[in-house]
């Protein structure tokens, strides 16, 4: 049969944001896969060098869209590790329950992303719907819905405002009653499991050696999570478990999603219950004069798709020298999707780079 | 213990593991430096003629996840700085040891005017996409690394961008200035 060139994306029904794939086809099957990142950035870690830690704020959260928040974290805790400050016990508090807030709200548009590949658009409506709730939230917290600007080196911006505790449990309360609904049309659903079921399959010891880490490793039965691993914040205060699933295929990553959101609303509830009272900022220096000795550190978080890191160095200025990101998308979009392509057919694409959780922005440079 | 295992060291005693890799380390490789800044921690600088074995070591014994390959350009020395961050997956999958919280950063310097290096991708298969990387945005050689194509940049950059001696607002200038505002 004739090898053909597919040109997959960027502008793609079935494609996540600005990212291209060149397929190489034969008939319906992909012989070869090559992923093309670079439609979007524009050199943010070299932009970085040229300006002060805290100008470096509103870039940071642009690197992934869908959840700035841990984002804002690793570079809060790689500023905070350099300089040495410390973040009062409240402000930690804070910072758990809003990152956990915005790994709901990103499962959530992950899981509409999915359904709506799939074709299950009234679930994907939900999910928006859903998500749109806990923006209300960020928004009355931050002053953004998408963009928070709210987690900085020395703690956070402001302090919960009145009755704001209520407004999360509500909201989360609202969202929680939905699951049935969720599991009885989407999770449970033959057409679910059909489409699902061995797609995208990688085993435990390929992930590992391709450098996977989130659902792409934990589909695969490995329990590992930098927020056990390695805690940072409060994780190590609050009880939760690391939802696994054994298959490694596009049905176990979307179950783990779902899994981990219910399990994150749970830590939440435990969060503001045990939060004390006390200050959420302590002060940092000017930030025009601001300058952090030399050093290196390389800090990382547990984003809602796996590894964040962040490698930075300072030699002593007001500003940093190197920054440099490991985005879980990076090794997850680049490596592992274009094996998981090789040999699978034209109508999965979207399905296993979806179940993969990549997103763009994270990828580029 | 399982593939890979740091047989005879229990997990608990971190520092006690930080210590005895430590001199093993400076009694199997010469010239080579190796600080603990903190019990997490290990910093190892090295020639980098030895980084290619002291990784293949690290791996044998266990720390089998490459996190990130990085680069810094030290521009007044005339030198590039690899920086490889290693670490470990679980030893056992339902027990968090003080073991995955160790990170090993290996430090190596080349040249800046004749930057090579030789490819780590025998080691660490997903090595390959960051030498890719580094390949394009700092001008760095990967001796043996079979696929250093264009990753995210469309044009031909006379200076790699990602290196110091780039001005990146010169540059927006001097190709973005000339296009005319419709």
């Amino acid at each position: 049969m004739r090898e053909l060139e597919l040109y997959f994306g960027p502008q793609h029904l079935g494609m996540v944001g600005n990212f291209s794939i060149t397929l190489k086809v034969e008939g319906d099957r992909i012989l070869e896969a090559q992923a093309n990142p670079g439609y979007l950035h524009r050199g943010f870690e070299k932009l970085m060098e040229y300006r002060t830690w805290i100008q470096n704020f509103p870039m940071v959260c642009r690197i992934n869209v869908i959840e700035p928040d841990s984002m804002e974290m690793v570079y809060a805790m790689a500023v905070e590790k350099l300089a040495g400050i410390e973040v009062p016990e409240r402000a930690n508090y804070i910072r758990t329950i809003v990152l956990e807030l915005s790994r709901v709200s990103s499962h959530l548009f992950g899981l509409w992303a999915y359904a709506n590949m799939l074709g299950f658009d009234t679930v994907a409506q939900w999910a928006m719907y859903h998500r749109d709730l806990i923006l209300d939230l960020f928004e009355e917290l931050t002053g953004g819905r998408v963009y928070h600007i709210y987690i900085w080196p020395g703690g956070v911006r402001r302090d919960f405002p009145e009755g704001f505790k209520d407004k999360i449990v509500n909201t989360l309360h609202s969202i929680g009653s939905c699951i049935p609904d969720y599991d009885n049309t989407f999770f449970n659903n033959r057409l679910f499991y059909e489409r699902a079921k061995g797609i995208g399959k990688i085993t435990q010891k390929e992930a590992k050696e391709l450098g996977a880490t989130g659902q792409v490793l934990r589909a695969t039965g490995e329990k590992f999570d930098i927020r056990k691993v390695e805690p940072y914040a409060v994780y190590d205060k609050v009880d939760f478990e690391i939802p696994t699933r054994e298959d490694g295929d596009a049905y176990s990553r979307i179950w783990v999603i779902r899994d981990e959101m219910i399990e994150s609303v749970h830590m939440i509830f435990k969060l503001l219950d045990a939060m004390p009272e006390g200050s959420v900022y302590n002060k940092v220096p000017n930030p025009f004069k601001w300058k952090i000795p030399k050093g290196e550190a390389y800090v990382r978080v547990e984003s809602s798709r796996g590894e964040l890191g962040l490698y930075m160095v300072s030699n002593g200025e007001d500003k940093p020298y190197r920054v440099h990101f490991r985005t879980p998308s990076y090794t997850h979009g680049l490596v592992i999707l274009e094996k998981l392509l090789k040999n699978a057919s034209i109508a999965d694409v979207g399905n296993i780079m979806i179940s993969l959780y990549v997103i763009a922005p994270e990828i580029d440079r | 213990m399982t593939e890979g295992g740091y047989v005879g060291v229990t997990a608990s005693s971190m520092i006690m593991t930080n210590k005895k890799l430590k001199e093993e380390l400076e009694s199997t490789f010469k010239d080579i430096q190796v600080i603990v800044p903190e019990d997490t921690r290990l910093n190892i600088t090295a020639r980098e003629e030895d980084a290619l074995t002291i990784l293949k070591f690290l791996k044998d014994r266990g720390f089998n996840f490459l996190t990130l390959i990085s680069c810094v350009d030290w521009i007044k020395e005339n030198e590039f700085e690899l920086v490889y961050i290693i670490t470990s997956y679980l030893q056992k999958n339902d027990e968090y040891t003080q073991r995955e919280k160790l990170q090993i950063i290996l430090k190596t310097r080349i040249s800046r005017t004749i930057p090579e290096s030789k490819t780590v991708t025998p080691i660490f298969s997903n090595a390959e996409v960051y030498e890719r990387e580094l390949h394009e945005l700092f001008g760095i050689k990967f001796e043996g690394n079979q696929r250093l194509i264009p990753l995210f940049l469309e044009r031909e950059y006379k200076i790699p961008p990602f290196r110091k001696d780039f001005d990146t607002r010169e540059y927006v200038k001097e190709v973005f200035d000339k296009i005319p505002f419709v």
